[in-house]
């Protein structure tokens, strides 16, 4: 019974925000931006199913449910909903309601919202279904769709060159490695025959030593870190800023950036704890942290500062991952959590800001918190989890991650290093985005500045309250949400016990050493800000620079490598051509000893040494014209050679139908020739005649020798024999020729005439269009106009 | 003589063909008659597609079709015969035919319908089903011709002066391929004895080791090729196919190349299963070169058309690797293209290593079938999307005046309905799910896995990365961008809709229908799979299909 | 080319082609010839006739545009294979009746229907081309 309650339940929670998509646009032009109110009740419906599971979730339960989708390749459209796929489509989902309702105020009258809402609630559903997922191409149907409308979202304002470019980037990364991802998935299925995470986290240590431990290694990561914006890869986070602002703080806070975050984390226990994997992802992560919040505390813009801090808060939790150790997890999800909902929180703040005061600019931004009283607060609780000062959820985090690292040797004080100098300038950029555009004197550019409505600052002001919440009923919390995703993410069950109140060693004084040093760096912001631009400055070119330059390197090579090989040169086309047929004739031959053995002088008449004569008379004075008109003549030579032969050996009716065709395509390629206006010969000099020369007679060779090696086998007469002894007695007629035309191979004709017919038509559509078209005078620039 | 009479359901076999020729005839006999043209064209484009479908019905109903034309016994007279392969086929070519004929009712002009354009494109398809249908290969050799002067004529329709000049170098380089194939099949006669594909099937098997047989596989290899656009053999199709109109560029992109495909399917992997196994090499440099031209070919591109000639090159491409793989159940061929396909990939030599350990991993695949399975789901992917590509191209074409990407552009607000679809052909052709180009790219990637050829597995995914960027960069320009300045004085409109134009809304019908396919064959596949899976097995054991033809006893 | 004498004869001349081809066409399953041929020497006798007398003429004495002789040829041929339907064998069976006309045994056949259908296909499509290009020439 459960079970099925669970696949109706999961499979309704899957299948909502789809719904609400399709239905969007039609909503909204029904009751405009109130929309908003009914289609956040399909996220908040998926809330609600999914916190239906908690029970049986937390206490390390795994609802599973599903069908077979593709028998054949035993793929299943099955899902795997434990503590880590819980939280995080709780966190998708909660979210995502705010969003919803969000983006009803801040795109409110904008013409595209039904479309935006559309968008928006697709990709929830993919996100969704991602993190749900559990046979291996499910999650990757998901991986992909995340990636498709992530494209659109970015692209919304499609206006603007920058949205496009923006766009065009993020699909491109996350979708190649997303194509990275699924030569690893398949690799994973097909030589480890694991087909679903259930299976891959039951495989133990399967995958770890298999031999195919390092190319799988290597694909998902190339789709993980793609996903979640590592250096170099990062690129295209910052650039797809260029989206709306509810698209960022749901894009960068808690989804599509942490689904390669949450591929990590899943798969950790099957492919982590390697020395590869606690090498490869900390330098990662680690230099994505440092860098990233280096370039957030660098940016002008408030929501680029913002994106910056997600690149950076991303290498935090890979590193983390890296690690591989208890506390390192605990710590990772903790941070993931808290960051989910003080990053989204943020984000809607800038919005609010950026809708408020019709600015991002942080120079130009001052004065607002007596005019945005309650942006102000979502704000400044949002920071404080972030900061990591307690008792807001961001403490927690910090807490155990300090914990996880204090170790004495170079490896984790290398890592706890890159931690504290990323944290405080993650604290500083925090205080820059949430207190500085509050405080200070109002700057004049700032005209009539005033809180948005109540779906711009609920959304913000709940994710604040709730990393302060989180933090202060720390043990429900770990319960039902961070020790269940721990326990998933560990591989066994954990108990987090850390809470609100600061116990007084180690990892207490870092974090104090932290909160000092981001506020010793948001004081000297201005002068951090222009060294880090002095600096980036003089080493000039950036990972963003570098993927135009290699988008510009992709076509420049497409045009280099097509003019080469599509000249528009018939003559070039035929060469190749030719080559190709004759090394088809000869390779194949000599590899496989076909060669004929050195032929009999044949026994001929006179008359038949006579024709043989006559086409090779023709084929020479082919060659020796010295026009073409002479040369189509004398193939018709040729020709009536053939057809001679064919009177000679006892065929009349082949004969004389070989001498009209012949005469025919005589009389029609002479007419052609004349209509096309070519030049009338081949003025080419012989050293250019030469090597097509050549080729010719080298492929004319093949043929005939080839032909040499088949007559010289023993032939099977069946089919003649067969014709020759029923022509009469079954099929009343005595000429064979024509009873095979019209009753043997009667369907081989009914083709042929068809041909003729069709070539009739062709001529005369050839012919006769031109005609009417020179009458019709006006130019028609439109290829098909009726 | 050999069989008993025949139920009119019998008469599935060679209905297709019949329905061609004779509604093409009658069509032309009434050629002045312009208007009533499409009014008998559709009906008959839909009678044509029941009749496809019926046959595939009874195909996966009662296994292989044979009817003996004229009544002569097995191997003397011209069969018909129709396996899953065939039958699927045709059925996908018939639906792309009633498609392009609802669109061409509304956008060709009522000069090219009086020069034949729906005769001719009976024509085109009494070849194009004659061709999928016919178990003789001299008879398919007649289809070919049948199908080439049909799709000339076509090709010809309008006489421009860039037309002639595609239409001169398609010409050319098809016949060269058609010509070769004839002489081929004279050779093959000069060897079996016999036209008939089931009988060649029987005999050539008894020469396994000859020379001969081998050369004649490699001739088969390089018409057919040719015929499918493969590198380096693929010159004829950018040259020619943006010239004429986008419904017959549409025709043309999705079944012509198809044909070659099919006629490559049949004869090199049933008739000449050895030797096709010492090939497997070859093909696979072909696939991979032929996918990269394409996709670099369409990343080249400033005109939505001349690209999407290329993706039909990337596409043949990808339906070829899915050839490249042999058997990898322990056959000798099999371990030989393994230990081949190591000496090649080199760098990635942990994969290759790997790989080459998969076959005993996976008890009872093999990676022949599945990467026949996949070539073909990808074929009808193909024939589907590009045939909607080019009709969509051409609607986006009459809006904006031009189908030049400088050129293009507003359409996305202008017409959210035909982006809606464009992007999903477009993300189709890409391969990503969920749409149908996605799974039979991964049945491929498995199949080359399996079949210890990784390297080709990375370029199909790279052929699909590039063809994401370029659509990507074809949506981002001719739709999201605003339209860069009117194209002809007076508003992208202008010369457009004139008095009597019908209703958009029925033009968009047949790009609707083929969207469906899209969506279906990615949502749902496994009716597909299951389907190719058994035309797959029907030709690497084609026994059931001898059988058809000759009977249980023989 | 336009003599008078080429002008008087070529009316005759290309009726009794036209009666040759049609013998030639009729005799042609036992003895060579068949609707092929047949349908060549009638396009002959028809471009001839063109040539002498014009274009316009030729088009007035055919009646039907030479693409519809052409397209019901096609027509009469397929469905001189569909009449194997009737006898429940396979497309295009040769079937066959001997009545007796006038005293004498006559051979009908479907085979003799798809070759009046083949010959009257290269009449048709061949006079077409050679009419249009001389049509062409005379503009």
């Amino acid at each position: 019974m459960a079970e099925i309650e669970a696949t109706t339940g999961g499979i309704l929670a899957l299948a909502l925000p789809f719904v609400a998509a399709a239905l969007a646009p039609i909503l909204k032009r029904i009751i405009g931006a109130h929309a908003a109110w009914v289609l956040a009740l399909a996220p908040a419906a998926a809330f609600a199913i999914l916190f239906s599971f908690l029970p049986e979730v937390s206490s390390g339960g795994v609802v599973q449910f599903g069908f077979d989708w593709i028998p054949a390749f035993d793929v299943r459209f099955s899902f795997r909903i434990d503590g880590l796929a819980s939280t995080f489509g709780l966190l998708i989902t909660g979210i995502g309601t705010l969003i919803i309702l969000y983006s009803g105020g801040y795109l409110k009258g904008h013409r595209d919202q039904g479309r935006f809402f559309s968008f928006m609630l697709m990709f929830m559903g993919s996100m969704l279904g991602l993190v749900l997922a559990d046979d291996l191409m499910t999650l990757f149907v998901y991986w992909e769709l995340t990636s498709i409308t992530s494209f659109l979202l970015i692209g919304f304002d499609h206006e603007r060159e920058k949205a496009r470019r923006g766009a065009i980037q993020a699909l491109a990364i996350t979708g190649g490695g997303g194509l990275a991802l699924l030569a690893g998935f398949i690799l994973i299925r097909e030589l480890a025959g694991l087909n679903s995470m259930t299976e891959v986290l039951a495989a133990g240590d399967a995958l770890r030593t298999s031999p195919y431990y390092l190319p799988i290694f290597i694909l998902v990561l190339c789709g993980a870190f793609t996903k979640s914006a590592q250096m170099p890869f990062h690129v295209w986070l910052p650039n797809a800023m260029e989206a709306p602002t509810p698209v960022s703080a749901y894009l960068h806070s808690a989804t599509m950036v942490k689904a390669g975050v949450y591929l990590l984390l899943r798969m950790q226990p099957a492919l982590g704890d390697t020395a590869l994997w606690t090498t490869v992802l900390p330098a990662f992560g680690a230099v994505t942290l440092v860098m990233g919040a280096l370039l957030a505390v660098r940016a002008t813009d408030i929501k680029i500062t913002l994106a910056y801090t997600t690149v950076s808060s991303l290498g935090l939790l890979v590193m983390l991952i890296g690690v591989s150790t208890e506390y390192a997890l605990i710590g990772a999800v903790l941070y993931l959590i808290a960051h989910s909902l003080f990053k989204g929180g943020l984000f809607m703040v800038a919005g609010s800001v950026d809708h408020g005061a019709h600015t991002r600019e942080i120079d130009r931004l001052g004065g607002l918190a007596r005019h945005m009283p309650i942006t102000f607060a979502a704000a400044l609780l949002c920071a404080l989890s972030m900061g990591g000062i307690t008792p807001f959820v961001g403490f927690l985090a910090k807490e155990e991650i300090y914990h996880a690292l204090e170790y004495g040797d170079a490896y984790h004080i290398a890592l706890m290093a890159a931690a504290i100098l990323g944290n405080a300038l993650m604290f500083a950029a925090a205080f820059i985005v949430a207190l500085k555009p509050f405080v200070g004197k109002l700057p004049e550019t700032i005209d009539h500045p005033h809180e948005g409505g109540f779906t711009i600052w609920f959304g913000p002001l709940v994710l604040g309250v709730l990393g302060l919440l989180g933090a202060l009923f720390y043990e429900t919390y770990h319960a039902l949400f961070s020790g269940p995703m721990a326990s998933a993410t560990y591989g066994q069950p954990v108990e987090i016990d850390i809470s609100f109140v600061p116990h007084l060693n180690l990892a207490f004084a870092l974090s104090l050493a932290t909160i000092a040093l981001g506020i010793v760096i948001y004081l000297a912001s201005n002068g951090v800000r222009a060294a880090t631009s002095r600096f980036l400055a003089s080493v000039g070119w950036g990972p963003d620079h570098g993927f135009d330059q290699a988008m510009r390197g992709l076509l420049r090579f497409s045009y280099f490598v097509t003019n080469r090989l599509q000249s528009g040169r018939l003559d070039y086309y035929m060469t190749i051509t030719v080559i190709a047929i004759t090394a088809a004739l000869f390779v194949p031959m000599i590899l496989g000893g076909a060669l004929p053995a050195e032929p009999q002088m044949p026994q001929l008449r006179l008359p038949e040494w006579l024709v043989l004569a006559l086409i090779l008379v023709g084929i020479v004075a082919v060659v020796v014209a010295k026009n073409r008109l002479t040369a189509i003549v004398s193939l018709g030579i040729q020709g009536f050679g053939t057809a001679l032969i064919f009177m000679l050996l006892g065929a009349p009716d082949l004969s004389f139908t070989q001498f009209m065709v012949e005469t025919l395509s005589v009389v029609i390629l002479a007419l052609v020739m004349t209509r096309l206006k070519l030049s009338p010969a081949d003025h080419r000099p012989l050293r250019e005649k030469l090597p097509d020369a050549a080729l010719a007679l080298a492929g004319g060779a093949g043929f005939a020798v080839f032909l040499l090696s088949i007559v010289q086998r023993p032939f099977d007469p069946a089919l003649s024999d067969f014709f020759e002894e029923y022509s009469y007695a079954i099929a009343h007629g005595k000429n064979i020729v024509n009873v095979i035309l019209v009753d043997f191979r009667g369907v081989d004709t009914m083709g042929e005439i068809a041909v003729v017919m069709t070539t009739g038509l062709a001529v005369l559509a050839l012919i006769r269009i031109r005609v009417g078209r020179r009458a019709k005078a006006q130019p028609d620039p439109m290829e098909t106009t009726p | 003589m050999m069989h008993g009479a025949l139920a009119p359901s019998d008469y599935l076999v060679i209905a297709p063909v019949a329905i061609c020729l004779l509604f093409g005839a009658a069509l032309l006999m009434m050629r002045k008659r312009i208007d009533w043209q499409p009014w008998l064209a559709i009906p008959g484009f839909l009678l044509l597609f029941a009749a496809d479908v019926l046959l595939l019905l009874k195909v996966a109903a009662e296994g292989p079709q044979t009817m003996m034309m004229g009544n002569w016994k097995p191997p003397f007279g011209i069969a018909f015969t129709v396996d899953m392969l065939g039958a699927l086929f045709v059925t996908t070519a018939g639906f792309v035919g009633v498609a392009s004929a609802i669109y061409a009712t509304f956008s060709m002009s009522r000069t090219e319908r009086r020069y034949g354009f729906f005769p001719f494109m009976f024509l085109m398809m009494g070849g194009v089903s004659g061709a999928f249908l016919t178990g003789d290969i001299f008879n398919l050799y007649v289809w070919f011709e049948v199908l080439l002067m049909g799709s000339f004529g076509l090709l010809i329709l309008g006489s421009e002066r860039e037309q002639l000049d595609g239409a001169t170098k398609y010409c050319f380089l098809n016949l060269v391929a058609t010509t070769l194939f004839l002489i081929t099949t004279g050779y093959l006669y000069g060897v079996v004895g016999t036209l008939n594909m089931a009988d060649i099937a029987q005999k050539a098997a008894r020469l396994e080791n000859d020379g001969a047989v081998l050369t004649i596989a490699v001739l088969y290899l390089v018409a057919f090729g040719m015929k499918a656009a493969a590198f380096p053999l693929n010159f004829w199709l950018p040259a020619s196919y943006h010239t004429p109109r986008f419904v017959v560029s549409a025709l043309f992109a999705g079944l012509l190349t198809k044909v070659g495909v099919y006629a490559l399917i049949r004869v090199l992997l049933m008739l000449f299963p050895p030797q096709h196994a010492d090939l497997a090499t070859l093909i696979s440099w072909v696939a991979a070169l032929t996918m990269l031209v394409g996709a670099f070919g369409a990343l080249a591109q400033s005109d939505m058309r001349r690209l999407l000639n290329y993706f039909v090159i990337a596409g043949i491409g990808t339906i070829f690797a899915g050839l490249a793989l042999t058997g990898g159940e322990g056959g000798a061929s099999a371990t030989v293209s393994a230990a081949s396909a190591a000496t090649q990939a080199g760098g990635t030599a942990p994969m290759t290593g790997m790989a080459a350990a998969a076959a005993p991993l996976v008890p009872g695949s093999d990676s022949l079938v599945i990467g026949l399975s996949g070539a073909v789901f990808y074929a009808l992917h193909s024939i589907v999307i590009m045939t909607a590509l080019y009709l969509a191209a051409g609607t986006a074409a009459r809006i904006s005046g031009s189908s030049s990407l400088r050129a293009m552009g507003g359409l996305w607000r202008a017409r959210p309905g035909l982006a809606a679809l464009m992007l999903v052909f477009l993300f189709a052709v890409s391969g990503l799910p969920p749409f149908s180009g996605f799974w039979p790219k991964v049945i491929l990637v498995r199949g080359a896995f399996q079949a210890g050829m990784p390297w080709l597995g990375a370029v199909i995914l790279l052929t699909g990365f590039l063809m994401t960027v370029a659509s990507a960069r074809v949506f981002a320009l001719a739709f999201w961008r605003n339209a860069p300045e009117p194209a002809v004085a007076g508003g992208p409109n202008a010369g457009f809709a004139p008095a009597g134009e019908p209703s958009p809304m029925l033009a968009m019908l047949p790009l609707l229908i083929l969207a469906v396919f899209a969506v279906v064959a990615g949502v749902l596949p496994q009716w597909l799979v299951a389907l190719t899976d058994v035309a797959a097995r029907g030709i690497v054991d084609p026994a059931g299909y001898v059988g058809s033809v000759f009977g249980g006893v023989s | 080319m336009r003599t008078v004498i080429f002008r008087f004869t070529a009316p005759y001349l290309t009726a009794l082609m036209v009666l040759f081809s049609i013998f030639v066409l009729l005799r042609g399953h036992n003895d060579p010839g068949g609707g092929f041929i047949g349908g060549l020497i009638a396009a002959s006798a028809l471009a001839i006739y063109g040539i002498a007398c014009g274009v316009a003429a030729v088009r007035r004495a055919l009646w039907f545009h030479p693409m519809a002789i052409s397209a019901s040829g096609l027509f009469l041929a397929v469905v001189a294979g569909i009449f194997s339907v009737f006898a429940g064998t396979g497309f295009m069976t040769g079937l066959w009746v001997f009545p007796k006309i006038f005293g004498t045994e006559v051979a009908l056949s479907t085979p003799l229907i798809f070759d009046i259908g083949v010959y009257l296909v290269v009449v048709g499509g061949i006079a077409s081309i050679a009419l249009a290009l001389e049509e062409r020439e005379s503009d």
